[in-house]
């Protein structure tokens, strides 16, 4: 923190602002209490392997302490999105061709390629608001907005939260609830649930937007184990309803016995799909139950960070999730920290690899890999230091790769897991400065 | 939603029985007070973990609350 700084930059913004407003930031009394503005900036790369999704993010929170405890925090984040991400259909020994979800145009994956869908391309805002202060001698409450817009997405959210220490306050008790609404306009329209990927120009299975609401509550127990050590459980239960459905997201219609795409003729004059392929269908709600365990120890200056979570839903998800970082000191003032996160979850109850042409259509089903069954390992290091001037720097490089293994009961005739699994790598990179 | 507010309250009964015990006096706080040792050291991070996680597995939240506000999942 930098209380005790006579100056840095985080003062001179301060008082850069308050001249704005009009105040007189340059009486002594005021500027020692200005200098709790802080602010939290990142630049952030994520970007996947094979021309996938590419995202360029900046973000700033800015957090102002009064006195009494009381703080308001404003965050902004800004993400430009670029690059493919697959469609769901899967790969074959040919060709493939497919309506853009707009409707508008048509583009083709070359044989034995994952189709990926490349018309991906966004830019997203979001911002937040929120507001802690004590509320009597042991209690603390905190309220918070969000909201964020893409060109065919918007969320607002409000969030509340009440916490209450016992025990000479080392042990910490926490309830929070969170309601949100979304609204959703897919390019295009939304498609009608498990129709038929249409010709150029035809948008007879299209409907118009959509929306969802979730409810998130979490409780909470933070506890102080000793002097060097500190542990928190979570409960939280979150439950969406509405359109949960992705409505760019295909199924590939396939032959029961050879798993090969069964052809279709696009109507004479009008380019259009040159297999069968049906829009996804997800049920209008879900329920997930989390239970997440996070112990931080102090081993003689080195910080040991652990945490745990499981995660279970009425899709029939469950997941693990491991994730350890060890904070290594260099020197007084820099530090490097090592990370490994572990995740594993099962498949949603509708994840399908395909469609076959001959049975009758399920009520719900989705290729989307994100639903189906696999694990995920990221590995990465931090490096931080504190500037000459006391504001913190931290730099981090991490990989993320997934592999999938899709159960044998859902491959079809020459499928292969390879065939319908997406495997993904990524690297995230970023900087990060606090002021 | 029951079998889980059952599990809830046994955790949290029991933890606040086991926690009685635990913990330090205030004077004792000078490790635990260190930037470091706080449960998020850096808020931004986990924002934009939890937004790269949750845009590309079924999982969410744990932490905190499920975060979401995008169409990427």
């Amino acid at each position: 923190m930098s209380h005790s700084k006579p100056r840095n930059l985080s003062a001179t913004l301060a008082t850069a602002t308050c001249a704005l407003l009009g105040s007189h930031a340059a009486q002594p009394v005021q500027a020692e209490e200005l200098q709790t503005w802080t602010f939290d900036t990142a630049l952030l790369y994520y970007g996947e392997d094979n021309d996938r999704v590419q995202d360029a993010s900046v973000n700033l929170l800015a957090t102002r302490r009064f006195v009494d405890d009381r703080s308001l925090t404003l965050g902004l984040t800004v993400d430009a999105l670029t690059g493919a991400t697959p469609s769901g259909a899967v790969r074959q020994a040919f060709a493939q061709t497919f309506t853009r979800p707009s409707g508008n145009d048509i583009y083709t994956v070359p044989a034995n390629e994952i189709p990926l869908d490349d018309t991906f391309r966004d830019t997203r805002v979001a911002a937040t608001a929120g507001w802690t202060q004590p509320l009597g001698r042991l209690n603390t409450i905190s309220v918070g907005f969000s909201a964020s817009n893409e060109y065919d997405y918007t969320h607002f959210g409000l969030n509340a939260k009440v916490a209450r220490d016992f025990n000479q306050r080392n042990t910490t008790l926490s309830a929070g609830l969170a309601i949100a609404r979304d609204d959703i306009d897919p390019v295009g329209g939304t498609p009608v649930a498990l129709s038929l990927m249409s010709d150029v120009g035809d948008l007879a299975n299209r409907g118009g937007a959509e929306s969802k609401n979730v409810l998130d509550v979490v409780v909470g127990l933070t506890q102080v184990v000793s002097r060097n050590a500190i542990v928190q459980l979570n409960y939280s239960y979150s439950d969406a309803s509405g359109y949960l459905t992705d409505p760019y997201k295909i199924l590939s219609v396939v032959d029961p016995v050879t798993g090969l795409a069964v052809p279709r003729t696009p109507t004479p004059g009008i380019d259009g799909p040159s297999h069968e392929f049906r829009f996804e269908s997800r049920p209008d709600s879900r329920a997930k139950h989390s239970l997440y365990g996070q112990w931080k120890q102090d081993l003689g200056g080195k910080v040991l960070d652990v945490s745990y979570r499981y995660m279970t839903d009425d899709w029939e998800i469950d997941s693990h999730t491991f994730d350890t970082r060890l904070r290594w000191p260099m020197g007084k003032s820099a530090y490097l920290e090592p990370h490994v996160r572990y995740y594993m979850q099962t498949e949603a109850d509708f994840y399908l690899a395909s469609l076959a042409d001959t049975a009758a259509l399920p009520a719900f089903a989705s290729s989307d890999y994100r639903l189906g069954r696999f694990d995920a390992i990221t590995a990465g290091i931090k490096v931080g230091w504190r500037t000459a001037g006391g504001n913190d720097v931290g730099v981090r490089l991490e990989v993320y790769q997934q592999r999938g293994d899709v159960p044998a009961n859902l491959l079809t005739g020459s499928q292969t897991a390879a065939d319908v699994f997406p495997d993904l790598y990524a690297v995230i990179a970023q900087v990060s400065y606090r002021f | 939603m029951r079998p889980g507010r059952n599990l809830l309250i046994i955790l949290l009964l029991a933890g606040l029985a086991g926690c009685a015990g635990l913990g330090v006096e205030p004077w004792d706080r000078d490790v635990l007070a260190r930037d470091e040792m706080q449960l998020t050291t850096d808020p931004v991070e986990a924002a934009l973990d939890d937004h790269i996680y949750f845009s590309k597995e079924a999982s969410s939240g744990g932490r905190g609350f499920g975060g979401g506000g995008c169409g990427c999942n």
